[in-house]
């Protein structure tokens, strides 16, 4: 287009409009018997560098930076209307990488404020049947890498974070963890760390509430995984979780049980040494505890000689004092018994 | 766009495409020899059962050896891969875990790498200038993608470059590349992480300095001068001195030499990208329309004609280990060092760095406070293995000086600067990885001479050393606490030292890592 015909730029507003128009033609029609194939493929082109500019706008283009009020009247924009909502839908009928260009625009749209709000917090509180749409990612190995990193994001407001924990989905993610494809398992490992670390309050209420059908799954599921990594990862996300000062109610009941014990002697003796350094941080709190029920001090008792034996042997590849430290409170712990 | 440019052979179903096809199984893939090795994972060359024995190359990484953010960075990896779609990148089809290994199967480029192909069959270079713009136009396509997306590659060398008659030239290992848009970095999309191999390194990244896109056009550059020449300009220089070198010198260039004539268009292309100001270097997509790259053309299967003329890579990594073998027995027992050496300068092509600056330097505070001789114990090591060498002629002691330029030597010590003995003809051949120290060394000597010559009895084998160096990992102390600074000059130099340090520290765990691999077989 030349001269006269040039078009007037358009503002970032323009661009949110039209890529909502575009995506709702798309969802109607992309896949449908009766549509025209190449009408189609025009639409989905346009739609493509909609997505794309809206990422430039958002993020810049490389050499120029974002522009705050551009980024603003985008944002408005976009959630004045559901555009969240049906560019979440189309990522099953887009291309890759107009669904990696989704993804990072729905990504950067969690962190944009107007007026100090976070709008697409306001938005998602609103709908929250979208975050079940992108859990449910998990299940389709077409999108699960998309829908699980929009999710990621997501769930950084913790208003979201506490619908997602509060849901059924939990229970789900002892599944996704372990789907057999590396990169979706451990892409919803991440999230499930994500959600069980980061807001701390809420977590801590999560575990209390859910304590017994919770660490029932994750002791039989996970910790007991035959899938290395899984087991490695599990025991390290224990220990944190543990570890965590806001959940210190949680932790003395883990460690006043003597079957949550076993598991962790058991691991003790794992094959592999990352999953026996891990495991000595959550054993440590067992034999750290001051008042240890009869049960947890009855097996401390009984295997008190092999138990010594094993931490005279017990190091870890480089040095680490903290380690070290530990490791003779243990024994003293345990010799004292 | 490089994704529309016409492909010489056309037809080829993008890996992206065939997504899903592969079994996520390891008893449905049968291995064969290895085809590449970097310092965290072994490739090898295999066969998918239920595809009907499709050939596939399967990198396999053992998760066991790594930390819990190495595991993270290996997931972050692979999701790159799988998601990535372009003729000019290599892509993942899938990956599983397998016990402690995890499997990332992926196209097999039966040409292996630029820097393999060099090392067999090209030891001075590319001799078709045609050839090598034809690759590092396919190359930088691949780059102008992974930049739009806002992805930095990190480590763009010859070593990731592969090739095939099939599926042409595609730029591989995203094993440290970065994502400017990930949460990590700061909303400028700058990264300051110290990460790549020292040769190929801009100087921005270096000098930790904040870096984007460019750092990976001037990696692009030194491939180019790689391409050309056989080897990047100070390749056989520790990481030490090829720091101080690409910092304090200007660019390096390409030259005509005897046996090759290059166009001009090829050394301004190179000029431009060894800028050392990133700003005023170009983009790729700039240089994609530089008269250099404009004249390859596609018709051609350049890479076919290559590689028609080169035994395949399976003779090829056969040939090279016989030689390194033949190498090997022609060794004198106590001439260690050297064999090292040549094993060193094989790796440094393919392995890669990967540290956390801020990482080390809590570590290496961690030690200063904790035991102030242990930091001293460790420069008795470094003694040890400087006199090895200690039957080399005085003068070239002052060659070596001349070398380095002048900062180092003019710089004031508190204490006794021991002289060095080390040969320049050592540091030619490929002064090894933070095997041989250089003189900057000097001002940190506290060691009394008869010491030295303890050390010299000592050091009865290069192993020993690497176990003890590996003893003291972490133990390095930040030296320009103990020095008395006068200038801001010398405070900057100092301060650049104690990095070069640090990095010759992780240089060397790289190298035990190596050999315990190899011992392992």
């Amino acid at each position: 287009m030349k001269g006269l015909f040039k078009s007037k730029p358009r503002t970032p507003a323009d661009v949110v409009r039209q890529t909502r128009e575009l995506l709702i033609y798309v969802d109607l029609h992309a896949g449908t018997s009766g549509a025209d194939p190449k009408r189609e493929e025009e639409k989905m082109a346009e739609l493509s560098k909609n997505i794309r500019e809206l990422k430039c706008i958002l993020y810049g283009n490389g050499e120029h930076e974002p522009v705050t009020e551009a980024c603003v009247q985008l944002t408005q924009e976009f959630f004045r209307e559901n555009t969240l909502r049906l560019l979440i839908m189309c990522v099953p009928k887009v291309n890759l990488e107009t669904r990696k260009d989704s993804t990072q625009v729905v990504a950067n749209l969690q962190r944009q404020q107007v007026n100090s709000r976070i709008l697409a917090s306001e938005y998602l509180e609103a709908n929250k049947d979208l975050l079940d749409t992108l859990i449910s990612g998990y299940e389709d190995t077409e999108v699960a890498l998309h829908y699980g990193a929009m999710l990621r994001e997501c769930i950084r407001h913790q208003s979201i974070a506490r619908y997602v924990l509060e849901s059924d989905h939990m229970k789900k993610f002892f599944d996704y963890i372990q789907i057999p494809n590396f990169d979706i398992a451990s892409d919803a490992s991440a999230t499930f760390k994500e959600l069980l670390t980061r807001h701390k309050a809420t977590v801590a209420e999560f575990l209390s509430k859910n304590y017994d059908w919770f660490f029932a799954e994750f002791n039989s599921r996970l910790l007991s995984s035959s899938n290395y990594i899984t087991k490695r990862q599990a025991i390290k996300l224990l220990g944190d979780m543990l570890l965590d000062r806001s959940n210190s109610a949680v932790m003395m009941r883990y460690v006043g049980s003597k079957d949550n014990l076993m598991i962790l002697m058991n691991l003790l003796r794992d094959s592999s040494k990352n999953i026996q350094i891990e495991s000595f941080h959550v054993f440590k709190l067992f034999a750290a505890n001051k008042n240890k029920p009869a049960e947890v001090v009855n097996i401390l008792v009984t295997n008190r000689s092999k138990l010594l034996r094993f931490f005279a042997g017990f190091k870890t590849d480089k040095e680490d004092e903290q380690f070290e430290a530990d490791k003779e409170q243990v024994i003293k712990e345990i010799s004292a018994l | 766009m490089g994704s529309k440019g016409k492909r010489g052979d056309g037809g080829v179903s993008s890996p992206r495409s065939r997504k899903g096809e592969f079994p996520i199984r390891a008893e449905d893939y049968e291995l064969m020899e290895p085809i590449g090795d970097g310092a965290t994972a072994v490739v090898r060359r295999a066969r998918c059962l239920p595809l009907g024995g499709e050939v596939v190359a399967v990198k396999i990484m053992n998760l066991a050896l790594r930390s819990e953010a190495d595991v993270n960075n290996a997931s972050e990896e692979v999701k790159t891969m799988i998601l990535t779609d372009h003729p000019n990148l290599l892509s993942a089809y899938c990956s599983f875990t397998q016990d402690e290994n995890l499997w990332i199967v992926m196209p097999y480029m039966a040409g292996g790498s630029c820097f393999h192909l060099m090392k067999s069959s090209f030891p001075k270079g590319f001799e078709e200038e045609r050839f090598i713009a034809f690759v590092l136009r396919e190359t930088l396509r691949g780059l102008e993608y992974l930049h739009g997306k806002g992805h930095i590659h990190r480590d763009v060398k010859a070593g990731n470059i592969l090739l095939d008659q099939h599926k042409g030239v595609k730029l591989a290992d995203f094993g440290i590349s970065a994502s400017v848009y990930d949460s990590m970095i700061n909303r400028n999309g700058k990264r300051h992480t110290l990460v790549g191999t020292p040769c190929w390194m801009a100087p921005e990244v270096m000098e930790q300095k904040e870096y984007d896109f460019k750092a990976d056009i001037w990696s692009f550059g030194i491939t180019a001068l790689e391409l050309a020449n056989g080897h990047a300009p100070f390749s056989s220089q520790p990481p030490a001195k090829v720091f101080l070198m690409t910092l304090q010198h200007a660019p390096p260039s390409l030259h005509n030499t005897k046996d090759k004539k290059f166009s001009t268009s090829f050394k301004r292309m190179i000029g431009a990208c060894l800028i050392k100001d990133p700003s005023k270097r170009p983009t790729a997509r700039m240089l994609l329309e530089l008269p250099f790259f404009k004249k390859v053309k596609s018709e051609d299967n350049h890479v076919k004609c290559m590689l028609n003329k080169v035994p395949s890579l399976v003779a090829r990594v056969q040939t090279i280990k016989e030689n390194e073998a033949k190498l090997q027995a022609e060794k004198k027992p106590h001439d260690k060092i050297k064999e090292k050496t040549s094993h060193d300068e094989y790796w440094r092509g393919i392995s890669q760095w990967h540290f956390d600056i801020e990482d080390l330097k809590a570590q290496a505070k961690l030690y200063s406070e904790e035991n102030d001789s242990d930091g001293e114990e460790y420069l008795h090591f470094l003694f040890e293995l400087d006199t090895v060498d200690e039957t080399v002629p005085l003068k070239d002691v002052h060659r070596q000086k001349h070398i380095v330029g002048n900062e180092i030597t003019e710089m004031p010590s508190s204490t006794t600067p021991v002289p060095i003995p080390q040969s320049g003809k050592q540091l030619e051949n490929g002064g090894p990885n933070g095997l041989v120290r250089h003189e900057s060394f000097e001002r940190h000597s506290k060691v009394p001479t008869k010491q030295l010559s303890r050390a010299v009895s000592n050091a009865t084998g290069i192993d020993e050393y690497l176990e003890k160096t590996t003893i003291q990992k972490g133990r390095f102390k930040v030296t320009m606490e103990e020095t008395e600074v006068s200038t801001p000059r010398e405070k900057e130099l100092l301060e650049r030292i104690a990095c070069l340090e640090r990095m010759l520290q992780v240089t060397q765990d790289e190298i035990v890592k190596l050999k315990e691999k190899d011992a392992k077989g």
